[in-house]
């Protein structure tokens, strides 16, 4: 098991601070998640059925024509190594790790590449695995790009697999509408845009045929029918979805913005969450844990990742960041 | 033969310098005058389709329909295009085709129906735009939000830039004055019959067909133009990708590279009256906001001058060929 970076519960006893006080902003998850309905009776008592108008509502959000829904992107990402021979695979780096833990192990030679210049890498691939935008670098690929990518690939029979995972906020930068085509994977999760992580909803999005292999392995009833009815909502909800839109482009300025007040420059950031590299990023994180904030530290970058704090943690923030040591 | 002064037939450089003069006349009488507003002819051709429609679609076997189909599109189209062929021979011949082409194409009011769509969505005024674009697309518009309407538009100007100027267009290069008359008579009667109700599967089966048939190139070229003339990487890889996934071999290519030149997205879920219909996307990026339906005008428009661009360098060069 890899080890993620939300373990708050470590900290609170580490720092000696009770976990109720602490201003988590190790994920890059939406602090006002979707509003959940209330679930009818008969939604616990039953077996989720296929037809509930799940699908419709995810094949139009997502604007393609396959889809299947999975517990979390985490389910299919464990399937797809399986669905292939041991191969080579061009894993994006820096990137979410359980991707390249995935194919590991299952046999397949992984390596790394930096971006899509990185042509050496990426002409000796069979599978390259890309974050858009990325998580935590937030690099962000442009469609054209990585479809001339998935066209290079699918001459050999290779394959292109896309985490759009934090695209929500700018479905402008998506290529599921493309994944009728053969050899293209995009996976979704509800979890940060709709803040619903705890739901375990993700979905795939790709030719029918290899959705029946993923279906073959995972097997009926992944998701269950109070997870299926909310993802419903939260999916044609697009009222809430516009809004949430509007607010987190706000919200992401303001914390860009108090990040730089404070002579910490974000170098890159998604709606999301913002990525500041900083020399001192040992200092910083044990100060900010100190004062009750926790943020996700990246040694290995010498950076920081700063969530979207909820309403009433922008005051906390600002205050811990107004006595930093440096 | 008048044939003489278009490319294909042509024989001397003055033929195509000649075919280029009446082009860009009729596009700019177009410009100028738009559609006849008083007495359109194409009000008096559909009154007789819809009379020899109702003598002919009586048959009782598919196969029979069919046939009466087929017909009947040639009865239709057979006269006007003799009438047209012997004035075109005619001492006044480079005028008729100057006219018959000007008759054949609909730029301007292309262009004038897609902003009586954007003027009142630019200005939030979403019943007015409902009404109008109710006025040029077969679909519930009713409940319509302004980015339904405004890709709906789009959609509609991109496809029409081909059945109203490029297809007229080309089969005017490729057979002068006629050429056009028929590809425009072809498309109403593909607009009248090319149904799959009842009525008309099998009676609209010749006109729906014929009418890809003629358009198959024309939407290609269509495409192309739009590729050129917007994100030509963009729109190629579109083209290449989502076009194969429309209903229609036509209209296909010619919306999917439209959409990627503009790099906006098209398709999608969209309500039929009594339900709503899960139709692929085309392009890529956001839906199109009501700017987009001027950027659709602008790109037709692009279109337009790369193709006068296009025919009047091959003239030159044909003059230096010949000189």
């Amino acid at each position: 098991m890899l080890e993620h970076g939300g373990n708050l519960a470590q900290a609170a006893t580490k720092f000696g601070i009770p976990l109720e006080n602490w201003l988590d902003l190790s994920t890059g998850i939406n602090p006002v998640g979707y509003p959940v309905p209330a679930i009818p009776a008969q939604i616990w008592q039953r077996l989720p059925m296929d037809d509930d108008g799940l699908l419709d509502a995810a094949r139009n959000y997502y604007s393609c024509q396959h889809i299947m829904a999975t517990a979390g992107s985490q389910a299919a990402l464990q399937v797809l190594p399986t669905l292939r021979k041991p191969c080579v695979v061009a894993v994006l780096d820096p990137m979410y790790k359980e991707h390249a833990h995935a194919w590991r192990s299952h046999g397949h030679e992984v390596r790394t590449f930096t971006g899509l210049q990185d042509e050496a890498a990426l002409n000796s691939a069979d599978v390259v695995l890309l974050c858009n935008p990325n998580n935590p670098s937030a690099a962000k690929f442009d469609p054209t790009d990585l479809l001339d990518l998935h066209t290079m690939l699918q001459k050999r029979g290779g394959w292109l697999i896309v985490d759009e995972a934090f695209v929500d906020c700018t479905p402008q930068q998506s290529i599921g509408q493309f994944t009728h085509l053969d050899g293209l994977f995009v996976l979704r999760s509800l979890g940060k845009f709709f803040g619903l992580a705890g739901l375990r909803v993700g979905f795939l999005l790709a030719q029918q045929a290899h959705l029946n292999q993923v279906q073959q392995v995972i097997g009926p009833w992944s998701i269950s029918g109070a997870s299926r009815y909310i993802t419903k909502f939260a999916l044609a909800d697009i009222a809430w979805q516009q809004t949430t839109r509007a607010r987190l482009k706000t919200d992401s300025q303001c914390l860009a913005t108090l990040l730089q007040t404070y002579g910490l420059n974000p170098d890159n950031g998604t709606m999301l969450f913002q990525l500041v590299y900083t020399p001192h990023f040992e200092k910083l994180h044990q100060h900010l844990a100190e004062h009750g904030i926790w943020v996700r530290l990246f040694k290995e970058l010498g950076a920081l990742r700063f969530g979207l704090p909820p309403e009433h943690g922008w005051q906390k923030l600002e205050g811990a960041l107004k006595k930093l040591p440096f | 033969m008048s044939f003489d002064y278009y490319p294909i037939f042509a024989s001397t450089h003055l033929a195509l310098g000649s075919a280029a003069c009446a082009l860009i006349t009729a596009l700019l009488l177009d410009h100028v005058l738009g559609e006849p507003k008083r007495w359109h002819p194409l009000v008096g051709f559909g009154w007789l389709a819809n009379k020899t429609e109702n003598m002919m679609n009586k048959f009782a076997s598919p196969l029979g329909l069919r046939i009466s189909g087929l017909f009947a599109w040639l009865l239709l189209l057979a006269p006007f295009m003799a009438i047209s062929y012997v004035l075109s021979q005619g001492i006044l011949g480079w005028i008729i085709d100057v006219l018959l082409l000007y008759f054949s194409v609909g730029a301007r009011s292309l262009g004038l129906h897609a902003k009586q769509i954007e003027a009142p969505l630019t200005q939030g005024n979403l019943a007015a735009a409902r009404h109008a674009v109710g006025m040029i697309v077969s679909r519930d518009t009713t409940q319509l939000n302004a980015t339904e309407i405004s890709t709906a538009t789009v959609e509609s100007v991109l496809e029409n830039g081909n059945d109203a100027i490029f297809g007229a267009i080309f089969w005017f290069l490729l057979l002068g004055g006629t050429g056009a008359l028929m590809f425009r008579l072809a498309n109403t009667l593909d607009a009248m019959w090319g149904y799959r109700t009842p009525r008309f599967q099998y009676f609209g089966w010749a006109a729906a067909r014929l009418d890809d048939l003629l358009n198959l190139i024309p939407a290609r070229l269509t495409a192309l133009s739009y590729a050129l003339c917007g994100h030509t990487r963009t729109a190629i890889q579109c083209w290449h990708s989502q076009a194969h996934t429309w209903y229609s071999p036509n209209a296909g290519p010619v919306m999917a590279a439209g959409a990627g030149a503009m790099q906006v997205k098209l398709g999608g879920a969209a309500s039929y009256y009594s339900q709503i219909k899960q139709r692929p996307v085309l392009g890529l990026g956001q839906s199109p906001a009501p700017k987009h339906i001027l950027s659709a005008i602008k790109l037709v428009n692009r279109s337009i001058i790369l193709w006068c661009a296009c025919i009047v360098i091959a003239t030159l060069i044909r003059g230096l060929y010949f000189a």
